[in-house]
């Protein structure tokens, strides 16, 4: 049958030429500066709206939010997606690739680097530099990505959070329950004092150090110019030398190689760790969860060498490709401005990024209670507060930095052999992205 | 074996036409169905097959091709990738995650497929009498394998903890605690343990499906003959078995080269401390996701891992085939 043979063969030869070039048609994303497009002109059309895990608790605040937008903007239609906290970044990077990332999008500046490299953010600098005034100049230039010039996301809320600790377990260790550590050579000797104690079974800390505490610690990260990482200087090395006394005395949790934020929180409401950060929303937690850890919660700022707290910072960016784009500008500057912001931060332990905002009563004034007194203080540190993570660290360099810090913590390296191989497996990442 | 769709899908004017006799009743189609199905058979095949070779196509083979192609460029999730060559692979060589992730897959291998491989059959021998009661037993083993592998994991993970059972009863004996999840050698034991005690009841029900298989009239023999119980394992059960211990051999090895979720669950995102418990297909993962991701270099880990997984299959049935010479 030479006619069918001779088809099959057309078929697999044109299968294959298929499979060999579609993938690289399918190669998507130019590289490049990030978008900058006209955001004057009519509000209309239907746009995209995309949260990072707030549709479970905040469904109706959100929905009365696009319906006052649409509202005041006759024509519009906002659509409203909620993605789970788990693999944002995954979901973000699918959308991406495939062209079909939505129009206004909740990202953390360490998300939207990668997006605002590949061209897909809005330099609102350019489409949106009348809004600038109305945000907090930190948490403007916040959104800026070293080496890019623009700023790709209206900043949107704030989060800090004081460090709590179990009271019990300083009081067993013989020390003075009302005097937590306040610096990190008090924390490191009440550490090691409260494992001594314990004969190794209570850790103070869960967590391995992460660059934010390398940050508060006063270490520099990176450069002036943020074209490599600079963690491994002397400071550096003395906090993970400090880190590695811990880890030896087992006043650092043994399980702190492998933990999660998630497994260091319990660790602390099973009263197995004795401080852990956190923020005023797990006050209620620990009420409602491990009410014997309620009755013993003592509540301290964050420890920093720098006297600036860490915080966290989220934003609301624009798509770039967006068809729609004066709505999507004006929509994103909807979901940010102070009073929205000020509405959300009431339903939620969050703190707006707008100008002023921080000095209303509701971030001033006390009323006895304990989720007031953190709300206040957290508020109170966020007016310093800085985000210590590098925008451009992406999640594999905090991998390098975590594997590293574990090698120097086991003793398989020195912590400066640790850190230098760790800064240049970052810098090689760097260099790629 | 004639079908109304076959002749209803004649062409006119084939060459077998010419030679068939004609029909009034039937407009000169021939009468003879045998014909007209051979006058078919090329294209027939083909529609029939079209729906699952483009499923196929579409979702094995475009995305395998896909990433052999990618595994020759510098692709990263947001950036279309340029050919460079095997730069990929030979960074690969030099990419100490790499071997550490090609040492603990084949590790994992080494340590599950024999488990997998002699724990079903016992178990299998065990409940495939018909005695009162045993079905509880056969459901028993059999349900951490209808269990979510992500609720076993998080099972394993309080009961190893620090402060989990298992180390209440060791220190309560005496022992002490282990630090089953902060040490390297003994996540991946635990991760490994994990592994065969959720795959044994899988494997049971391919063994207790080749053990009804096994004459009974062999055993009758051969306890005529004066074997005993272990000797008639050994001499009839084994033989009998012996194909299904290939089959379960490379279906474990493959399934056990590409373990992800055990590992992931256990020794967190990261591979365990330093990573050092990282699997292959977690670096993939790794390497490859995210916004930052490098889609080059993590499908040239793909291709290596399917290598891998083709060269164990492959020694599996050799080893097969020279017990069967």
């Amino acid at each position: 049958m030479p006619i069918s043979r001779r088809t099959a063969r057309r078929a697999v030869a044109t299968a294959a030429a298929l499979a060999v070039f579609l993938p690289l048609s399918a190669c998507g994303g130019d590289s490049g500066g990030g978008g900058a497009a006209d955001a004057s002109g009519k509000i209309e059309g239907s746009i995209t709206f995309q949260t990072w895990n707030l549709q479970a608790n905040f469904k109706p605040y959100f929905t009365g939010l696009i319906a006052e937008f649409e509202k005041k903007y006759p024509g519009t239609d906002v659509k409203w997606i909620d993605q789970p906290a788990e693999g944002y970044a995954d979901k973000l990077s699918a959308d991406a690739a495939g062209g079909t990332l939505p129009d206004v999008v909740n990202v953390s500046p360490d998300l939207l680097a990668p997006l605002a490299k590949a061209g897909l953010a809005l330099d609102l600098d350019q489409a949106a530099a009348k809004y600038k005034k109305e945000y907090l100049p930190g948490a403007w230039a916040g959104h800026g990505i070293p080496g890019m010039e623009g700023t790709y996301a209206f900043p949107w809320y704030l989060n800090t959070g004081p460090l709590f600790y179990n009271k019990r377990l300083f009081r067993e260790a013989g020390l003075d329950a009302e005097k937590p550590p306040t610096t990190y050579d008090e924390l490191f000797a009440q550490s090691l004092r409260i494992a001594g104690k314990s004969k190794g079974r209570i850790a103070t800390l869960a967590n391995i150090p992460t660059i934010e505490d390398f940050g508060r610690y006063g270490v520099q990260l990176m450069n002036d110019e943020g074209t490599a990482f600079t963690f491994n200087d002397a400071k550096g090395v003395e906090l993970l030398t400090k880190y590695k006394e811990l880890y030896d005395a087992k006043a650092l949790d043994p399980q702190a190689l492998t933990a999660t934020p998630e497994s260091a929180g319990k660790k602390f409401l099973t009263q197995a760790v004795a401080m852990n950060p956190g923020s005023a929303l797990d006050l209620e937690k620990f009420r409602k969860d491990a009410p014997a850890l309620y009755d013993n919660i003592g509540i301290t700022e964050q420890i920093s060498s720098t006297g600036k707290d860490n915080m966290y910072v989220m934003g609301v960016m624009v798509n770039a490709r967006t068809e729609r784009t004066p709505a999507a500008v004006a929509f994103a500057h909807f979901v940010t401005d102070a009073r929205h912001q000020m509405e959300f931060a009431k339903q939620v332990a969050i703190f707006p990024s707008t100008a002023g905002s921080l000095d209303d009563p509701y971030f001033t004034k006390e009323d006895g209670t304990d989720a007031t007194r953190v709300r206040i203080a957290a508020a109170k540190s966020l007016k310093t507060a800085v985000n210590y993570t590098p925008v451009l660290m992406s999640d594999q360099m905090k991998t390098e930095l975590r594997n590293a810090v574990a090698r120097a913590l086991q003793g398989k390296e020195s912590p400066k052999e640790a850190l230098d191989n760790a800064v240049r497996a970052c810098d090689r990442l760097l260099k790629q992205s | 074996m004639t079908t109304p769709t076959t002749t209803a899908a004649a062409p006119s004017g084939s060459t077998a036409e010419g030679r068939a006799p004609k029909n009034p009743r039937t407009g000169g189609r021939p009468r003879d169905g045998r014909s007209r199905i051979r006058r078919h058979l090329p294209t027939s095949p083909w529609l029939f097959a079209a729906p699952g070779l483009l499923v196929a196509g579409a979702f094995s083979l475009y995305p395998f091709l896909s990433t052999v192609t990618n595994s020759f460029t510098d692709r990263r999730t947001l950036i279309a990738g340029r050919f460079v060559g095997l730069d990929n692979y030979r960074e690969m060589l030099g990419d100490e995650m790499f071997w550490t992730g090609l040492r603990n897959s084949t590790l994992y291998v080494l340590g599950v497929v024999p488990a997998l491989v002699v724990l079903p059959l016992l178990l299998a021998l065990l409940v495939q009498k018909q005695i009162p009661g045993i079905s509880f037993f056969r459901s028993a083993f059999y349900t951490p394998v209808v269990a979510s592998i992500v609720v076993v994991g998080l099972i394993w993970v309080w009961l190893l903890d620090e402060r989990g059972l298992v180390n209440a009863v060791l220190e309560a004996v005496g022992v002490g605690r282990v630090g089953f999840l902060s040490d390297q050698w003994l996540l991946l034991l635990s991760a490994m343990a994990v592994t065969v005690w959720k795959g044994l009841g899988y494997y049971m029900i391919i063994y207790l499906a080749a053990l009804a298989n096994v004459p009974r009239e062999l055993h009758e023999a051969a306890s005529v003959d004066g074997a005993g119980a272990v000797r008639r394992f050994l001499t009839v059960t084994l033989p009998a078995v012996r194909s299904t211990m290939v089959l379960v051999g490379a279906l474990s090895s493959v399934a056990a080269f590409k373990v992800f979720s055990e590992v992931y669950l256990m020794a967190g995102p990261d591979g365990g401390p330093a990573g050092e418990d990282t699997t292959l297909v977690m670096l993939v993962q790794r390497t490859g996701t995210g916004l930052s991701g490098r889609a080059g270099y993590a499908s040239a880990i793909s291709v290596v891992v399917f290598v891998v997984t083709v060269a164990l299959m492959l020694l599996v049935l050799r080893a097969d085939r020279k017990e069967d010479a």
